[in-house]
């Protein structure tokens, strides 16, 4: 294999890795401003290292132009996503979990 | 008990910043009509949650609290001395049911009017119960089902929204022309026919977005700046980024689920929309952080674990922002647990 598909292939499992933290982090964390954490930071990562790896797997230049603007798109949105969530579940009084609350 | 000759105003409150004035013109046409006949002055709240809610009870008692101030305002504004024959009605209506629509407050106050022969209702032009949008033009077209003169109190209005279209200049036709020239060549493959399509595209965009692509004229020399700063930062940003998504993968897998949630406020030193969407953004992508709600300068922001808050005071974030934004000066203000910025929480 050369170097550039070593990368590839590092790229697709570290995302593949982030994608599981976030799915995970998703069922563990006790509410929904802390799974939204799981879900804005690792998510993000693990889609935007996917798409890396596609960007170099792509060898035509346009692609790979492509794939950039999807990351910039993605660094963009989903903290946004994120954010409207958790200030939706502000707007409804949701409280916070703390550590207080567990029993 | 009504008099049939009497003539009946209703006006239906909410607090809005209109509300004071509105009551105070529905006065002024009171009083006038009170000088030859019995007048009833009928002002209304009409709650959007029905009475057995559980956050039912806040929102009645801020309805029979606001009806009290409107009882004061009228005694302020007849000078202490209600004539006589102004009589002077508060009612919450609409607690039996949830109202959604703005055919569903035209029911219950056009029932309302029905029931108390209104003569005429005095609507506030900042109308909106429930908190929910602007109400009044569509409020207006429900209530003209029924048989009810409606006015408009002619108040005031504040303008509270800033203006989304502003005047374009050449520099901004320029910029979203370049911008979208640009980007279009970029998905496209650089054929001639590309660049003719692409030339066309790019012109309608400048026409039809020029004038609310910016908020401010751009300057060439200012964005160069800022877009060289923004390159600086973006690896700055990934390597927080790393961090952050290594301490999550960290809490999330440990299995005792280490976590210390907290919601702390942040007065950042950052202005300006874009500086402040940035920083939230930012915020949002790094260490243990969530940006919940910002209000001008105040940031909320949920935070996993006291490192991450210690972190999140520490600045670092904050000082890359201004730095990309303001250039280097700006850059050295204190940290916001020196500024005291952090909301006591300078133990971290």
């Amino acid at each position: 294999m050369t170097p550039v598909e070593w990368a590839i292939v590092a790229l697709a499992l570290l995302g593949a890795f982030f994608g599981a933290v976030a799915a995970i982090g998703i069922i563990r964390m006790p509410d929904i401003y802390t799974r939204a954490h799981a879900a804005s930071k690792s998510d993000t990562l693990g889609a935007v290292l996917t798409i890396a790896a596609v960007a170099l797997a792509l060898e035509s230049s346009l692609s790979t132009v492509k794939a950039v603007f999807l990351v910039i798109f993605m660094f963009l949105t989903n903290p946004t996503a994120a954010h409207a969530i958790a200030r939706a579940a502000e707007d409804q009084g949701i409280e916070p979990w703390t550590t207080e609350d567990e029993q | 008990m009504t008099t049939s000759d009497a003539f009946r105003l209703l006006v239906p409150v909410a607090d809005s910043v209109t509300v004071r004035n509105t009551v105070a013109y529905a006065v002024d046409v009171a009083t006038e009509a009170a000088a030859d006949r019995p007048v009833e002055l009928h002002v209304v709240d009409v709650a959007s949650t029905r009475a057995v809610d559980p956050d039912a009870p806040a929102e009645l008692a801020a309805a029979s609290d606001l009806l009290d101030r409107v009882e004061a305002w009228v005694d302020e504004d007849t000078g202490g001395e209600r004539p006589s024959n102004l009589s002077l009605v508060t009612e919450v209506l609409g607690a039996d049911q949830y109202l959604f629509s703005p055919g569903d407050y035209a029911d219950v106050l056009l029932s309302y009017a029905d029931e108390q022969a209104i003569d005429r209702i005095v609507l506030d032009p900042e109308y909106s119960p429930g908190g929910a949008g602007p109400m009044l033009r569509p409020l207006t077209i429900e209530l003209a089902r029924g048989d009810v003169a409606i006015e408009e109190a002619p108040v005031e209005r504040r303008t509270e929204r800033t203006v989304l279209t502003r005047a374009a200049s050449l520099p901004k036709y320029l910029a979203v022309f370049g911008a979208s020239y640009l980007f279009y060549m970029l998905l496209s493959a650089w054929k001639p026919i590309d660049v003719f399509t692409g030339f066309l595209t790019a012109t309608l965009v400048a026409v039809l977005l020029a004038p609310v692509a910016f908020s401010d004229q751009p300057s060439f020399t200012r964005v160069a700046k800022q877009t060289v700063r923004m390159a600086i930062y973006t690896p700055y940003l990934f390597k927080e980024i790393a961090v952050a998504n290594l301490q999550i993968a960290y809490v999330v897998l440990h299995p005792d689920l280490p976590i210390d949630p907290e919601v702390v406020e942040l007065k950042a030193a950052v202005w300006g929309d874009t500086a402040v969407t940035t920083l939230a953004n930012s915020i949002t992508l790094t260490p243990g952080t969530l940006t919940v709600s910002v209000t001008d300068r105040a940031f909320a922001i949920h935070s996993l674990t006291a490192g991450s808050r210690a972190d999140l005071f520490d600045g670092g974030l904050e000082r890359a922002v201004r730095f990309v934004f303001y250039g280097r000066e700006a850059a050295a203000i204190a940290t916001p647990r020196e500024r005291g910025d952090d909301g006591g929480h300078s133990d971290g």
